[in-house]
């Protein structure tokens, strides 16, 4: 049996390595998805394992939570004189006070030296003591020791010419000032980290710069020699003020390596989805191909049962089958999955997610998950093909049948339809009828479902349709319709490969469409400004507040209402929020505050959003307990509830001095700019550039140019998830080529009568070629209208949180459709080639 | 050789010939002559069957005339077309637009009706079929209450009936067969058979027909036998008994 199961496979060599292929991918994507996320949290592991190895303890503020926020900290500041106790507590060899803080570098020439990705630009103080440095080493020059010495990271330094000796301005939230580039630093050989820009102060200086003269951020400690991180941060413990607290170096470098992962977590989880999206397509492959092999062999099996097999064994033998695929496939795809770990890791790189490199972690439980996965997956996928061939009856050896078309079953028609209608009742019901929006996803899943469950019935009506225009092209064109009709099963089993792929596509197209159109209109319709002062990069995290007054300065400007944005726990549970300036927001911005207002948020007032109230039934005055890891528990007071959420999109709305207060000085994500009565805009606009001109973390826009950067951001997030899930439409396409092979080797007679009796080998070649294009217009046509109709639901899904606008990217969706045709014609040639090299006389001679 | 004829028929232009042909399959030792110098012309407006015992090299021959294989050596004439110095295309317009078939079975695409089956090769041209024709012929085939069946759904001789009318729609130069009542009984043999005769008497159309039944011969003008790929006797206007008779010499 076994040897028989090999042999069969090897029989059809192209089947076998499309098959193998369409699981291959999906697993690479999952093998180097897992590759990549060890990787990665190897690799900040062993960084921040680096840069904090020289400290054995660190004594800091206490705080309710620990917030990650970046490489800085989100803790309240210590006096500078609890120092002296530390340094005179036993076991402590070293210690010094360490600042950490927003410092943007630029260069020589005053241009900023801006991050990809937002990731972090920081400040640090530099220890003097070589020991309490850890990793952070100087890899030219000498360590700041003056007011206006700055060593900054080696790899800004490369990039960006900045030579030793030169003279650059650093920005922070405070005043810029100018310093002499005195050292470059590396991080334990590497000479970036993790993406983001350092520069490095001497402690007093840093002080001034970064926080606060007469504090520090925490205390950086060294132990005697013997006395271990333990032992150390008990006796601290002991000695140190009311309010702060001692613990070990590792624990530091744990959470922060901790608060890393749980955002790579996130890009794991992302990854993981495309791979799980690519291997059920992936599936759908398997299942056609396990279909036309028991199709195939029917004859075969039903000999095998006539001489009395079980239907045990025959349904053994083809498990045994899809067994041995599957894991041969899934070693293919282990393999690839290194290949595929670099590819993702220069893609994210290239959309700015610069990460710190190791060599390439390949754990045993990626193996095993990988092979485990992809053998699963294939195996259940045939198990249903396996089921039918059991069923094969022993009198079917007897019959002379031409493989062909099985109807789908009325059944199957009321499953589907049944399960399309309650997904779309159950969705409706969600937008429009106040059902909670906990269904939505079970409702879209419903339709997913019973549309592929229907699917079958479909291709009729659709290949007639997309079928018209082939009669034109004569009888090629027509057979290519009928072929693609002749067996439903098959071609919607292909075609749905597409069609998810397409549905994916198509849907997040709609969706970004939906939320940039809405972002246009949210800021036509909830904001009055005439300019807008945002961050130099797309997706920096915000400005220096120093940039409000320069702005504030510049002549035709009215009025400057900044705004920030930042994270806490309220009712104990982590959320964001926003912070205006209370003076100025109620004239820029309509938020449709329908009850009290923004001017009275004062010292502990928040306005909440409508859902929010609705949800914890708030009205004015009510308590909402939030807790900064900064400063602790704050009882706020409901002061205004705003309906229009769009502009901002936050439940709890804050006052910036509210923010400065709780969390400290933050940087400021926007400001909307009015002018003066008379200003010309295009003036005021250039005076503000002007102004701006020693602030180049900051840049003004007009409506217009504002739109178009937030569309920039959205769109090249869409084209990432495009690119991801590209990889489904490939499998699908190889689907496309794998159905298309099957079927020309089972029409070999056909094709070879239609040579005799005349048919060219170019009319045979469009013949195949047109059959394939009308499978994928199939899938690409449903998927778009699918992916539509789940874009629109989506959009409206979210109609309370900002988007409320709809749109649908017509020629993109039309490009889409396009290009699956095109790939029909692509995924046709092979097939198309020998359909057309069919020997005429396999036809005529009866074997 | 011995010519058992009964009376020579008039010269009249020969519709496809060959002249030496040879056909082998396989290399050195092992290959097999198909074909072993055959030369042959095929009068235009006869009926001709090709007779002899399995695997003489009927089929071979018929194929090579066809044009839907190409000979070792030899040459191959339609009309006044030389059939191998034409490429592929050209051969296969040349089988679409001048050349009718019936095969043994599989005559049928699956996927048609008989009436789409019938003006297939018409289609394939891009052509308009004679709608006349078409129609008379459907008469004369005695298919008209099926035109909308497929294959599937006709029997056997109907399939091969519908199979004739296609040979014949497109007006071909010359209709080949090959063995196109193996699989029929009697009756539905006579059938074909007559209406087969009937193209040729009525309407002129040549027929070269391979079979291996001595009655279905009988309906033919001319009869050529072939044994061990070399032609070795032919018959005119023969009855079924003295095909019977030369056969069995011939196997014996
Ligand atoms: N494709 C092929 N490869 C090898 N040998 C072949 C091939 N086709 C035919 N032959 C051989 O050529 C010879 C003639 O075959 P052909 O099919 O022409 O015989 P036939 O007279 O039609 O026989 P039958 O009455 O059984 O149909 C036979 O010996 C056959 O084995
Ligand atoms: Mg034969």
């Amino acid at each position: 049996m076994f040897s028989t199961t090999i042999r069969q496979m090897l029989a059809h060599k192209l089947r076998l390595v499309l098959t193998t292929a369409s699981i291959a991918l999906g697993v690479a994507f999952l093998a180097g998805t897992l590759v990549l996320t060890d990787t990665m949290g190897l690799a900040f592991e062993q960084l921040f394992g680096k840069v904090s190895s020289g400290t054995d303890a660190v004594v800091r503020a206490e705080a309710p939570y620990t917030a990650s926020d970046g490489v800085g900290t989100s803790r309240g500041p210590i006096p500078a004189s609890a120092l002296a106790a530390v340094k005179a507590t036993d076991g402590v060899r070293a210690a010094e006070g360490t600042v950490t803080g927003y410092a943007l570098l630029t260069d020589t020439k005053g241009k900023a030296v801006l991050t990809s990705g937002g990731a972090p630009t920081q400040g640090y103080s530099m220890p003097s003591d070589e020991k309490l440095r850890g990793d952070v080493e100087l890899m030219s020059g000498t360590a700041p020791d003056s007011a206006d010495e700055v060593a900054i990271d080696a790899t800004s330094a490369e990039e960006h010419h900045i030579k030793l000796g030169s003279s650059i301005k650093v920005l922070f939230s405070g005043p810029t000032r100018e310093f002499t580039v005195v050292g470059t630093v590396g991080f334990g050989g590497e000479k970036n980290l993790g993406g983001t820009t350092s520069a490095y102060f001497d402690t007093a200086t840093a002080q001034q710069v970064l926080g606060t003269p007469g504090q520090f951020d925490s205390i950086a400690v060294s132990a005697d020699q013997g006395v271990s991180q333990a032992e150390l941060a008990e006796n601290l413990s002991a000695v140190v003020p009311d309010g702060l607290e001692a613990v070990t170096g590792k624990t530091v470098a744990q959470e922060s390596s901790d608060a890393i992962k749980k955002d790579l977590k996130i890009v794991g989880i992302m990854f993981m989805i495309f791979a799980g999206i690519a291997l059920f397509v992936g599936s759908f492959i398997i299942w056609n191909t396990f279909t036309m092999i028991v199709t195939q062999r029917s004859r075969e099996i039903a000999l095998l049962r006539a001489v009395g097999s079980t239907r045990r064994q025959i349904m053994r033998s083809l498990l045994l089958e899809a067994l041995l695929l599957g894991t041969a496939a899934s070693a293919v795809g282990v393999a690839l999955g290194v290949g595929v770990a670099k590819g993702l890791k220069t893609l994210m790189d290239a959309v700015g997610f610069s990460l710190p490199s190791t060599s390439l972690q390949l754990e045993p439980r990626t193996i095993w998950v990988s092979l485990l996965v992809g053998t699963a997956v294939t195996v259940v996928a045939a198990l249903v093909p396996a089921r039918r061939a059991t069923k094969v009856l022993p009198v079917e050896a007897l019959r002379e049948s031409t493989p062909g078309a099985e109807k789908p079953s009325i059944r199957r028609a009321v499953i589907g339809v049944a399960l399309t209608g309650a997904g779309t009742t159950v969705m409706l019901f969600t937008l429009y009828g106040g059902l909670a929006k906990a269904f939505f996803g079970p409702g879209l899943l419903a339709v997913m479902v019973g549309v592929m469950v229907s699917l079958p019935f479909a291709v009729r009506p659709l290949a007639a349709m997309i079928g018209k225009p082939l009669s034109w092209r004569g009888l090629p064109g027509e057979l290519a319709k009928q072929n693609a009709m002749r067996n439903p099963r098959r071609t919607s089993s292909t075609a749905a490969a597409l069609m998810i792929g397409l549905t994916l596509v198509v849907s997040m197209g709609v969706f970004a469409s939906s939320l940039k159109h809405s972002f246009g209109d949210v800021i036509s319709d909830q904001t009055s400004a005439d300019l807008f002062v945002t961050t130099a990069s797309a997706q920096g995290a915000g400005y220096s507040p120093s940039v409000i007054g320069a702005v504030e300065d510049a002549p035709g400007v009215e009025q400057v209402s900044a705004s920030s944005w930042g994270e806490a726990h309220f009712l104990g549970a982590g959320s964001s929020y926003s912070a205006i300036d209370p003076a100025t927001a109620g004239k820029v911005m309509n938020l449709e505050v329908s009850k009290g207002s923004l001017a009275a948020l004062g010292r502990d007032g928040v306005v909440v959003s409508r859902s929010a109230a609705t949800q914890h039934k708030w009205d004015i005055g009510s308590i909402v307990n939030a807790e900064f890891p900064a400063t602790g528990q704050h009882r706020l007071h409901v002061v205004g509830v705003y309906d229009g959420k769009g502009w901002i999109g936050d439940n709890y709305v804050i006052s910036l001095d509210e923010q400065k207060a709780f969390a400290g000085q933050q940087l400021v994500t926007s400001a909307l700019v009015t002018l003066a009565a008379g200003a010309d805009k295009g003036e005021v606009e250039q005076a503000i550039a002007t102004a701006l001109a020693d602030h180049p973390d900051a840049r003004v826009q007009d409506q217009k140019e504002f739109e178009k950067t937030a569309s920039g951001s959205i769109d090249s997030l869409l084209q990432f998830v495009t690119m991801m899930l590209l990889l489904a439409v490939l499998i699908a396409l190889l689907g496309i080529v794998n159905t298309l092979a099957l079927s020309v080797f089972e029409r070999t007679r056909e094709l070879g009568l239609l040579r005799a009796v005349g048919m060219t080998k170019s009319q045979v070649r469009a013949m195949v070629r047109w059959e394939s294009v009308v499978i994928s217009l199939i899938g690409a046509l449903s998927g778009a209208a699918l992916g539509i109709g789940i874009g629109l639901a989506m959009s409206q899904a979210l109609k309370d949180e900002g988007i409320k606008a709809i749109s649908i990217p017509v020629p993109q969706v039309t490009m889409y459709v396009v290009l699956a045709a095109v790939a029909g014609v692509i995924a046709a040639i092979g097939p198309a080639r020998s359909a057309s090299r069919v020997d005429v006389l396999r036809a005529v001679v009866t074997d | 050789m011995t010519v058992t004829t009964t009376r020579p028929q008039a010269a009249t232009a020969t519709a496809a010939r060959a002249e030496g042909l040879s056909k082998f399959y396989g290399v050195d030792e092992a290959a097999v002559w198909a074909l072993d110098n055959v030369s042959v012309g095929l009068q235009e407006g006869q009926f001709t069957a090709i007779m002899g015992p399995s695997g003489s090299g009927k089929s071979t021959l018929l194929h090579m005339l066809a044009g839907l294989d190409r000979p070792s050596s030899g040459e191959v004439f339609l009309g006044d077309v030389e059939l191998s110095s034409l490429n592929d295309k050209q051969l296969t317009m040349l089988r679409r637009d001048r050349i009718g078939f019936i095969f043994q079975s599989f005559n049928l695409l699956p996927t048609m009706t008989a009436a789409e089956n019938i003006v297939l090769p018409l289609r394939i041209a891009g052509r308009k079929p004679d709608e006349h024709w078409v129609a008379s012929i459907v008469e004369t085939v005695g298919l008209s209450g099926r035109l909308g069946h497929r294959p599937a759904q006709l029997s056997g001789g109907q399939q091969q009936r519908v199979a004739a009318a296609r040979a014949l729609a497109s007006k071909p130069e010359i209709v080949f067969a090959d063995e196109p009542t193996g699989a029929l009984d009697s009756s539905s043999s006579a059938e074909l058979l007559g209406f087969l005769r009937n193209a040729v008497t009525e309407l002129g159309q040549t027929v070269v027909m391979v079979t291996h039944d001595p009655t279905a011969a009988s309906y033919a003008d001319r009869v050529i036998f072939l044994a061990d790929g070399q032609i070795v006797d032919e018959m005119h206007t023969p009855t079924a008994d003295q095909v019977l008779d030369y056969m069995k010499r011939l196997g014996a």
